[in-house]
């Protein structure tokens, strides 16, 4: 053995002790087979192994932890439930990972003030549940709702089908505690509903957990609607769905949640869940009405009348409470249904302006025909966010590297379109190399220097989301070449 | 760090059928689903992590030491996953491939070997089961078996616990009703007894078929009842559990039974699966097949006929659901409509009905410590409803619920569905 090999096991062996003593030994995972499950999150393209998992329960257990990984100078990337598509969670140069996951309580509930104190590891849906009783929801509802933690939303910004009429993640934390990589644990906005200053809140949500590690986040409330009507609508083909789509928002209705399936996600989920979804339709549409009860069956029936108008075969009401539900459910779980068609898929999030829908579309079906992949669409119509989920086979190499090329094509089209690389999935380590066909190398450089002004040292979660103009190439060279 | 489009995967060793662990999209939708992983929260506990772990070892970029077999064999078996996993990941079938693989090249301590070869010598063979608990039974009519307790610790002790009262009289014990329906063309169902039922919960058996016949079925016995197979099943001797599913498919398909039941759920999910467990028996697997579309549940089948007539109950209960009932046969609402239809009776919902108990086979023999906590986490959910019964319908989780509320003393009394029914019907 090296003299370096034996004085790198002695400081691992330190570090391991003292952050065994902060987080106790049950905190602490350092053994290769246990290691390998934490490799990747939703984003299985690549895979990387950490070094040491620490899963704290405290803000101060994680404050011990980034401490003593300042003083040596290690990086970390955090993880929640380990459901991110962008590889946000992957150890890229980061040897440890701290886990939210054991940080799962419920702080405080305050129905008067319509807000609820929560640590970042609490489950998306939980949040809903423990006010469900008192007549309120969290509004952002990721697809992965069930599993996903309010620490990776915050991340990632993640939306959800209501984002629509509801906005995403960042329109809904008031308030943060995070621990910054040197460990110092600060409080970030509050629990008033307006504030001054510049938007420190706003720099962290989304900034997918390069500015440290967040531990607990005040989040706001909204009433659960007095009513709902959700519509499904079939169309002939996937363009005179998304025409629909704007004409709907254009004539001034803002349903809650406006959803489309096209033919391949329709038959898997109908296979998968037995919703009588129409299976002869080339694209469905789950149109969402929300609010007060009166006035609703207006807005639904100008919303059917504009889908006939635009070509809709059959549009049908959810009669019951459990029809939407079963409606949603499938929709929520289209993504898994997809599974059953190839033995592995990659999810895109693309965003174009809404009016665009119909050219992205074909040119994703072309992408699919020039690159001789099964391309499937379910995304968030009504803001253009897009989910091509491009099927493959990773036991072809040729395969794997055409899902990612395919991936890209796709997402160059929609900048090209005047969207954006992501909508709620987040950059990564899955979209950096994209980031600069959306911003120049000064705007890059303005995102570094804010990163900078809360991890000088960029170690909190290196090598993601800013590729860095020159070295960038250098960092990426391992995982793959990105053209900058 | 393993580049995309890299070297393809391959299969190196068989440790599950390789083809379904390319079911799994590692969504995560299963985490939350899991009994292991909500108490620990650590993804190698999770379904997820399982499949990625033997997907790991298939293509041999893991190694089958201590760590894999601990979080394979902390795994429940409770398939709550298979309910929540959106692409169908036949997870039951894979864990109990893996089990299998991890008996033949896993080397346990000696404790843990005796506890499991212990536990596969007696449980499955009723007279030998008998002959064990003789002395505990002994003790109870001297009504001595507090002080055994006492005197004993460790495990043995835990295992005393969990055992219900051997001697008294359970509730509604009715002699078997040999009623003959009044329809002779009515369907035949056959209750299959089960090696540990009979010994330890035998009113089960015989209140399934009583409620059937009020039911307006003809009951049929087998002559004798040979273990279904389930423990060897979840604990990875194949070997041994095909054995006993072809006595049993001899057994079953001669009694002539259109239908099948069973007081232990565990015992219908297993029997299934039979077709698939003998798929390469050259002379078995069509009537396997057949056999395993036969398996019905209690509550299902009454239903189909009409409920029989309920006396008035004024009680409050909340209805625990057994792992492989809701999420192997994915029976949920009809045990549920059969209890309200008793009169008076009110049924209070309680939160996470459907997470594992920790009871799981012989699961809480083999990891107490898990169990245990499994065990408290379903007690207070429990206690929070203040229900005077809990029903359910399996007697492990009746054994360990009634042992955890026992150990709180709480007075809500653990019934199974048979049971409460029988008590339920009017004379």
């Amino acid at each position: 053995m090296s003299r370096d090999q034996s004085s790198e096991r002695r400081t691992g062996r330190a570090l391991l002790a003292e952050i065994a003593a902060i987080v106790g030994g049950d905190g602490v995972v350092f053994r290769e087979t246990e290691l390998k499950t934490y490799e990747c999150d939703g984003w299985t393209m690549e895979r990387s192994t950490p070094e040491i998992l620490v899963m704290p329960r405290t803000a101060t257990q994680v404050s011990g932890v980034l401490k003593a990984l300042y003083r040596r100078g290690i990086a970390f990337v955090a993880r929640g439930a380990g459901t991110g598509l962008s590889g946000g969670a992957l150890p890229v140069g980061a040897p440890v990972m701290v886990c939210t996951s054991r940080m799962n309580r419920i702080l405080a509930i305050d129905p008067a003030n319509r807000r609820i104190d929560v640590q970042s590891g609490v489950v998306n849906l939980h949040v809903t549940n423990a006010v469900k009783s008192r007549g309120f929801f969290y509004a952002p509802d990721p697809s992965s709702q069930v599993a996903c933690t309010i620490g990776g939303n915050i991340a990632e910004n993640s939306g959800g089908p209501h984002t629509l009429k509801y906005g995403v993640t960042t329109n809904h934390v008031l308030g943060l505690e995070l621990v910054l990589p040197d460990g110092e644990i600060v409080q970030l906005g509050g629990a008033a509903e307006e504030r001054c200053g510049y938007d420190l809140v706003g720099a962290v949500v989304g900034a997918e957990g390069t500015a440290g590690v967040v531990t607990r986040a005040t989040l706001g409330l909204l009433r659960e609607p007095e009513s709902r009507r959700t519509i499904l609508a079939a169309f002939p083909d996937a363009d005179s769905a998304t025409r629909a789509v704007s004409a709907i928002i254009a004539s001034g209705v803002i349903p809650g949640a406006i959803e489309m399936m096209d033919r391949l996600i329709i038959r898997a989920v109908e296979d998968a869940f037995h919703v009588g979804l129409p299976t002869d339709a080339g694209a469905v549409l789950i149109v969402e009405f929300d609010g007060y009860a009166a006035g609703l069956d207006e807005r639904a029936g100008a919303a059917v009348e504009i889908a006939r108008q635009h070509g809709a075969t059959d549009s049908r009401l959810a009669r019951s409470e459990a029809e939407r539900a079963l409606l949603w459910k499938a929709r929520k779980r289209a993504f898994g249904a997809v599974g059953r068609l190839a033995p592995n898929y990659v999810t895109q999030d693309g965003v174009v302006p809404r009016t665009h829908l119909p050219k992205i579309l074909r040119e994703i079906s072309a992408v699919s025909e020039r690159y001789g992949l099964a391309i499937g669409n379910v995304f968030h119509a009504g803001d253009g966010n897009i989910h091509p989920i491009i099927l493959y086979d990773e036991r072809d190499p040729g395969q794997v590297q055409r899902a990612l090329d395919a991936g890209r094509e796709i997402l160059r089209a929609c900048v090209a379109m005047g969207g954006s690389l992501t909508g709620e999935h987040g950059i990564g380590a899955e979209k950096m190399g994209e980031m600069p066909l959306l911003f120049s190398p000064d705007d890059l450089l303005v995102m570094a220097e804010l990163r900078h002004v809360f991890d000088p040292d960029e170690r909190a979660n290196p090598n993601k989301v800013i590729p860095k103009p020159g070295a960038c190439v250098e960092v990426a060279a391992p995982r793959r070449q990105v053209p900058v | 760090m393993e580049q995309p489009g890299g070297s393809p995967p391959h299969p190196a060793r068989d440790v599950a059928d390789y083809e379904l662990l390319f079911d799994c999209v590692h969504c995560g939708l299963c985490l939350e689903a899991c009994p292991t992983y909500k108490v620990t929260r650590a993804e190698m506990d999770s379904p997820r992590g399982r499949v990625y772990l033997m997907k790991a070892l298939a293509e041999g970029r893991a190694e089958l030491d201590d760590d894999a077999a601990r979080h394979f064999d902390l795994c429940l078996g409770c398939r709550g996953c298979e309910t929540a996993c959106p692409s169908g990941v036949r997870y039951g079938r894979l864990i109990e491939d893996t089990r299998a693989f991890v008996e033949a090249n896993y080397r346990r301590s000696r404790g843990e070997r005796m506890v499991r070869r212990a536990l596969g010598m007696i449980f499955p063979y009723p007279r030998r089961l008998r002959a064990m608990l003789a002395p505990l039974r002994l003790a109870e009519r001297l009504r001595m078996r507090g002080l055994i307790r006492l005197a004993l610790s460790g495990r043995p002790r835990e295992w005393i616990e969990l055992l219900p009262p051997l001697a008294a009289t359970p509730i509604a014990r009715k002699s078997a009703a040999r009623a003959e329906a009044l329809d002779p063309d009515a369907p035949a169902v056959v209750v299959h007894h089960g090696c540990v039922t009979q010994v330890l919960a035998n009113s089960e058996n015989e209140n399934s078929e009583r409620i059937l016949a009020a039911a307006g079925y003809r009951v049929t016995r087998l002559r004798g009842t040979v273990c279904c197979g389930a423990l060897d099943l979840h604990s990875g001797n194949l070997k041994r559990a095909r054995k006993f599913a072809r006595e049993n498919v001899r057994q079953i398909m001669q009694s002539g039974a259109d239908a099948l039941v069973s007081a232990a759920s565990g015992c219908s999910t297993a029997i299934a699966e039979y077709g698939e467990l003998l798929k390469d028996d050259p002379e078995l697997a069509g009537p396997a097949r057949a056999l395993s579309a036969k398996v019905r549940e209690l509550s299902g089948l009454v239903l189909e006929r009409g409920a029989p007539k309920f006396r008035e109950m004024r009680c409050t209960v909340t209805y625990h659901d057994a792992c492989h009932l809701v999420h192997g046969l994915g029976v949920r609402e009809a045990p549920r409509t059969l209890l309200k239809s008793i009169p008076g009776l009110r049924l209070i919902e309680m939160p996470e009905s459907d997470m594992c108990c920790g009871s799981a086979g012989s699961y809480n023999l083999t990891e107490p410590a898990m169990a245990r906590q499994l065990a408290r986490r379903k007690a207070e959910r429990i206690l929070a409803t203040k229900a005077q019964y809990v029903v359910l319908a399996n007697p492990g989780c009746e054994f360990q619920i009634a042992a955890e509320l026992r150990r709180r003393g709480s007075r809500a009394k653990v019934v199974h569905l048979a049971d409460f029914l029988a008590m339920a019907l009017a004379d």
